[in-house]
């Protein structure tokens, strides 16, 4: 009974995660290999490795782009791997800031690629907000009825 | 004795793939859709090795090819049970690419190739093109979908089975290890009687990537008939002016535009 709510909260954040283009189709089919496959944590894992690993590209692409001589190479090789796991996970506007990104790279411009990469952190700081109010959520509804999973 | 069969039926596949979040999504789609019961009944299920970089995969095939070399021809024929039936490699790799783990792979022994399937973030032709020249067997564009499991599966038992000569389109006898050893010889590219005899799966699949790299570059060829009309353009003009100068000075020399000034 007291899971209905929070289940009420979950599909309004999913809703409007899908509504404001944050996650897209690719996402759905996690859900729904974590529904067929059985496997309850598939998506929070799948989740938790993209922001990790997101954080870490972020991370790398900075210190790239604080460096005296820029090795663009360098930088689109790393957006391209930030995009591909967008990709994966569904986050459609990373994805989709990194394509932006990497029109910067190809220009060789420095000033571009900071932009890109401010733009990139935002949006990704908005979807890591997102997926966690989601997990924190799924954890909350399993601990009031863990035999849903 | 039911769990040993099934286990002997299964597709390995060797998943390639520098980014841990598409290792772990692959590796999900590979499991769920293996005919666990999730909707694909009959169809053998995957045995799914994942690695990290081209490297590794090359140290866990290497150690497959050490291990048939130290055995008798017919023992080797066997080994191949142990072995990888079909390699999943993405393209964009940091120090071994897909596309340099293909090579690779194909190189390695002709009798006992490994069929690869490479999968890439990008659609590009020449990339595309470039792959199934090689010898893959198909390109995928990441993400995969559940759909392209079924490719995936086709890809990894293509080959008809040698003993029986029985070229079904059943899944499940793709899947037969007994098939494998002996019907690797037809994956040489450079093998043109393999070619003649490829299965209508391996056309499919090839008729699939032409059709990709030729819609994919069908853009391409449009800006290059706008390029070639604009040349040519830009060329009559040229031409048309480099005339009208050349009159213009044979007057001159003529002494026709003295006169002309003249009058």
């Amino acid at each position: 009974m007291a899971a209905a709510p929070l289940r009420e909260q979950l599909s309004a954040l999913l809703s409007s995660m899908f509504s404001q283009g944050l996650v897209d189709e690719q996402f759905e089919q996690l859900q729904m290999l974590q529904d067929e496959g059985g496997t309850p944590g598939f998506v929070a894992e799948v989740v938790t490795l993209f922001c990790d690993d997101a954080e870490r590209i972020i991370a790398e692409i900075a210190t790239l782009l604080e460096q005296p001589i820029v090795s663009f190479d360098k930088v689109d090789a790393f957006v391209h791997q930030l995009k591909g796991s967008s990709a994966s996970v569904g986050a459609q506007k990373v994805k989709f800031t990194c394509m932006q990104f990497r029109q910067f790279c190809q220009e060789k411009s420095r000033d571009g690629c900071l932009m890109a990469l401010a733009v990139v952190r935002n949006e990704f700081y908005d979807l890591r907000n997102k997926f966690q109010t989601m997990l924190q959520l799924e954890q909350q509804i399993q601990a009031y009825d863990p035999k849903q999973q | 004795m039911g769990a040993a069969a099934a286990a002997a039926a299964a597709v390995r596949v060797l998943v390639v793939d520098d980014s841990p979040v598409d290792r772990r999504v692959v590796e999900r789609l590979l499991r769920t859709h293996c005919g666990d019961g999730s909707g694909d009944a009959g169809a053998a299920p995957f045995h799914v090795t994942a690695v990290d970089s081209g490297k590794k995969a090359m140290e866990l095939l290497g150690l497959e090819g050490r291990r048939r070399k130290q055995l008798s021809p017919s023992a080797a024929a066997d080994a191949d049970e142990q072995a990888v039936d079909i390699v999943l490699t993405d393209y964009c790799m940091p120090e071994m690419t897909g596309y340099d783990l293909l090579k690779a792979i194909k190189a390695l022994g002709s009798p006992n190739s490994i069929p690869v399937v490479v999968m890439s973030s990008e659609n590009e032709p020449q990339r595309i093109s470039r792959c199934l020249t090689a010898g893959a067997e198909d390109f995928i564009l990441k993400p995969l979908k559940i759909n392209d499991v079924q490719r995936l599966r086709k890809c990894s038992g293509a080959r008809p089975k040698a003993a029986t000569g029985d070229r079904d389109n059943d899944d499940d006898d793709r899947c037969s290890n007994t098939v494998i050893s002996s019907s690797r010889t037809k994956l040489q590219p450079s093998d043109h009687t393999a070619k003649k005899v490829a299965t209508p799966e391996q056309k499919t699949s090839h008729l699939a990537g032409l059709a990709m790299v030729m819609n994919a570059s069908s853009l391409e060829v449009t800006h290059y008939f706008q390029f070639i009309f604009q040349f040519i353009f830009k060329f009559i003009l040229i031409a048309y002016a480099v005339l009208c100068l050349s009159q213009l000075l044979h007057r001159w020399s003529n002494g026709s535009f003295l006169s002309l000034w003249c009058a």
